[in-house]
């Protein structure tokens, strides 16, 4: 019961996936607050199971230390569900710290796996026809520092994923960097770059610099958790900046208001299009159980496609196939 | 042995062959009234064209509610094993042209009922009085008002209804009428605002004045077939129990003492076998009855028994004996008992018919 509209919004938009989807859904909080938001929602009780947690951690706790003060955090119970089997995947739009700690804590890790990834879908120009809309970016926080090894595996996890999620054929696969030469970005960076091109399991395309970014040069961005959470912070704050930029505008001249009157259909398609909610989460790559972390501000509807999101990857075996793939980097 | 009773194991054949022993004396007779489309028939009323194909349906075209078949058998058979007297209605708004289909469809299901009563659409057509064709309120509560004084002295009132027309405000001004909770001045002036067929409220009133008095309305049932949020029927009080499936409903007759386990285990299977639900579905919509207050007294004994019946998933098998050990030590914090359901003293009925009337009629609105 983590995020900043908690537990309404997760509510609705659990009550939203009941009702569309087959899924069975587990509701880990304060069991009467939960019932108190159900009773004012459609919903299909045989599709919801509300797990009782009495504590919850909060958006503004320090992760390590709220986890041991609460021993029965809605995160930690969650996480502890599904290590059990009593769930496939968790979803949580609360503090993204403790949901890291609670699933490294009572996940295991994948074998071979030295650092598990947060990876997340942004909007992107797409060059090549057929390219899907969004790319997949990954670490976006999971780590600080990773070295080559590291981003071999991260590649691998992301290709893996954007094939079985996305569906891209061969996705392409690019390593974030400061240039499109191979030996930029110093050692770790070299290296990696190295170990990519002789990888066959994946299609790597080299660097790609911070201008590729956002066109279609890549499916699948690889860069360690630091620079990953910059640049998804970036992407997210343009959204913001647009907005002040037209709210500017429209004060201005009646002549920009009229404009931007005109503009305003498309605007919100390009909004929706870019808006966090409709692409459900990013997932936590490199353990053997799934989370998939939602937007802290996260409502309804981000909610329900975060849960239909975790379902697929369930339901398509992605977290074997990662294994698998990993397997053969290994080998 | 019955097959279903191999099923059920020899416990719970015990119990089919043994419903709790009470003195037949002391039984008074049971009705049990229900709503027909949307309560017992899946009827499809969402577009013009769907509607205009209902009249013309056959018998084997129409299609029941899921579990609704076996729980309305299990209410006829509970009540012979106790020797208590039992009478099933229908009450419907829908014309009497499809009557024959519906009877016909009540005997391939193998449900014998001992009445049926139709809205005679055709005087209002005939009149020209158009307005009334929609209006449910005045006819079902005229109709059940008659029956009423027809029913055996003494009998408890079972109704059946759903979240798509009148059922629960119609069903809740009856079961008060009947009470004498409701004065026959209070019934006039709301039906008045209801904007009922004048002709039948003159009806109302005589009937209402000669209704002896007596609290016969145990429970009313709003099958949530619209998935109205069930929160919305707070103001009807405890009495109306909104359920999102014939299981929940049998669940709370079995609480009742209307219908033995084996009732409730035989509206499970059908749901798991007709409805593809799962056994963790009707745990999941057991757990939401007990939530929601519906359901209280001896709620683990009730589960383990459903559990032991293969009705729900045994909790006893999921993963190994450490496992289950770490996760009880780990896990075993109570979880908030629900409230009790307070018995309804007066409902609010201007509130109630406000808000019905701002909502242009839609169920459940009337009582947010």
């Amino acid at each position: 019961m983590g995020g900043d509209f908690a537990p309404e919004e997760i509510v609705k938009g659990v009550a939203a996936a009941s009702l569309a989807t087959a899924i069975e859904c587990v509701l880990v909080g304060d069991e009467p607050r939960i019932q108190a938001v159900l009773d004012t929602l459609s919903y299909d009780p045989a599709h919801i199971r509300i797990h009782h947690a009495a504590d919850a951690v909060g958006m503004q706790e320090a992760p390590r230390e709220a986890l041991r003060a609460k021993r029965d955090a809605s995160i930690r119970v969650g996480a502890s569900l599904v290590a059990d089997g009593q769930a496939d995947a968790l979803v949580s739009a609360g503090n993204t710290g403790a949901c890291l700690l609670a699933c490294a804590r009572e996940f295991r890790i994948l074998k071979g796996v030295r650092k598990p990834g947060l990876a997340s879908v942004y909007p992107r120009h797409t060059d090549l026809p057929g390219q899907d809309p969004l790319a997949l970016l990954l670490d976006v926080g999971a780590t600080v520092r990773c070295d080559a090894a590291d981003l071999v595996q991260l590649a691998v996890m992301g290709s893996v994923w954007a094939h079985r999620v996305s569906r891209i054929a061969r996705p392409r696969v690019g390593l974030l960097n400061m240039g499109a030469e191979p030996f930029r970005g110093g050692d770790v960076l070299a290296e990696a770059h190295e170990r990519l091109t002789t990888l066959p399991a994946i299609d790597f395309v080299g660097n790609v610099e911070g201008s590729d970014v956002a066109k279609g040069r890549a499916d699948v961005i690889v860069c360690e958790g630091l620079l990953g959470s910059v640049v998804l912070k970036f992407i997210e704050g343009i959204t913001d900046v647009v907005n002040d930029v037209a709210s500017h505008a429209v004060k201005q001249r009646f002549v920009w208001r009229l404009g931007m009157r005109l503009l305003s259909r498309g605007l919100r398609e390009v909004a929706h299009f870019t808006e966090h909610a409709a692409y459900g989460g990013a997932p936590l790559l490199g353990f053997e159980q799934l989370l998939v972390k939602t937007h802290e501000h996260s409502r309804a509807l981000a909610i329900a496609n975060a849960v239909k999101l975790a379902a697929k990857t369930v339901r398509e075996g992605v977290i074997a196939e990662i294994g698998a793939g990993l397997e053969g980097v290994r080998a | 042995m019955s097959a279903r009773e191999e099923r059920l194991g020899w416990v719970d054949a015990l119990r089919v062959r043994r419903p709790r022993r009470r003195a037949a004396a002391a039984l008074p007779p049971v009705v049990y009234r229900w709503d027909l489309d949307k309560t017992y028939l899946k009827s499809d009323f969402e577009s013009l064209t769907k509607m205009m194909r209902v009249p013309f349906e056959r018998a084997e075209d129409k299609i029941d509610e899921p579990g609704v078949v076996a729980l309305m058998r299990a209410l006829r058979a509970g009540a012979r094993a106790e020797g208590r007297r039992i009478l099933v209605y229908f009450v419907s708004a829908s014309p009497p042209q499809i009557g024959r289909a519906i009877r016909e469809k009540l005997a391939l299901d193998g449900v014998e009922i001992d009445g049926i009563v139709f809205k005679d659409q055709l005087q209002h057509l005939v009149r020209g009085r158009f307005r009334f064709l929609r209006e449910q309120i005045g006819f079902k509560l005229a109709e059940l008002l008659k029956a009423r004084l027809a029913a055996p002295a003494g009998a408890v009132e079972y109704l059946f209804g759903d979240d798509w027309e009148s059922d629960s405000l119609c069903y809740s001004l009856y079961a008060d009428v009947v009470a004498g909770r409701l004065d026959h001045q209070a019934l006039g002036d709301i039906l008045v605002r209801l904007r009922i067929d004048p002709a039948r409220l003159v009806e109302i009133r005589g009937l209402a004045r000669k209704i002896p008095t007596v609290d016969a309305v145990r429970r009313i049932f709003i099958n949530l077939e619209r998935r109205t949020p069930p929160g919305r029927f707070r103001n009807f009080g405890a009495r109306l129990v909104p359920t999102f499936n014939y299981f929940q409903t049998a669940l709370v007759l079995h609480e009742e003492g209307m219908v033995p386990l084996a009732a409730v285990v035989a509206v499970g299977h059908s749901l798991i076998d007709r409805a593809t639900y799962t056994r963790a579905q009707l745990r999941n919509s057991l757990d939401d009855l007990v939530r929601r207050g519906h359901l209280r007294d001896d709620e683990p004994v009730l589960r383990r028994d459903l559990e032991e019946s293969g009705v729900l998933p045994s909790t006893a098998t999921q993963g190994s004996w450490t496992q289950r050990l770490w996760r009880r030590l780990r896990r075993r914090r109570p979880a908030p008992k629900p409230l009790p359901a307070k018995r309804p003293v007066v409902i609010d009925y201007p509130r109630l018919v406000d808000a019905w009337l701002a909502s242009g009629g839609r169920p459940g609105e009337a009582a947010s």
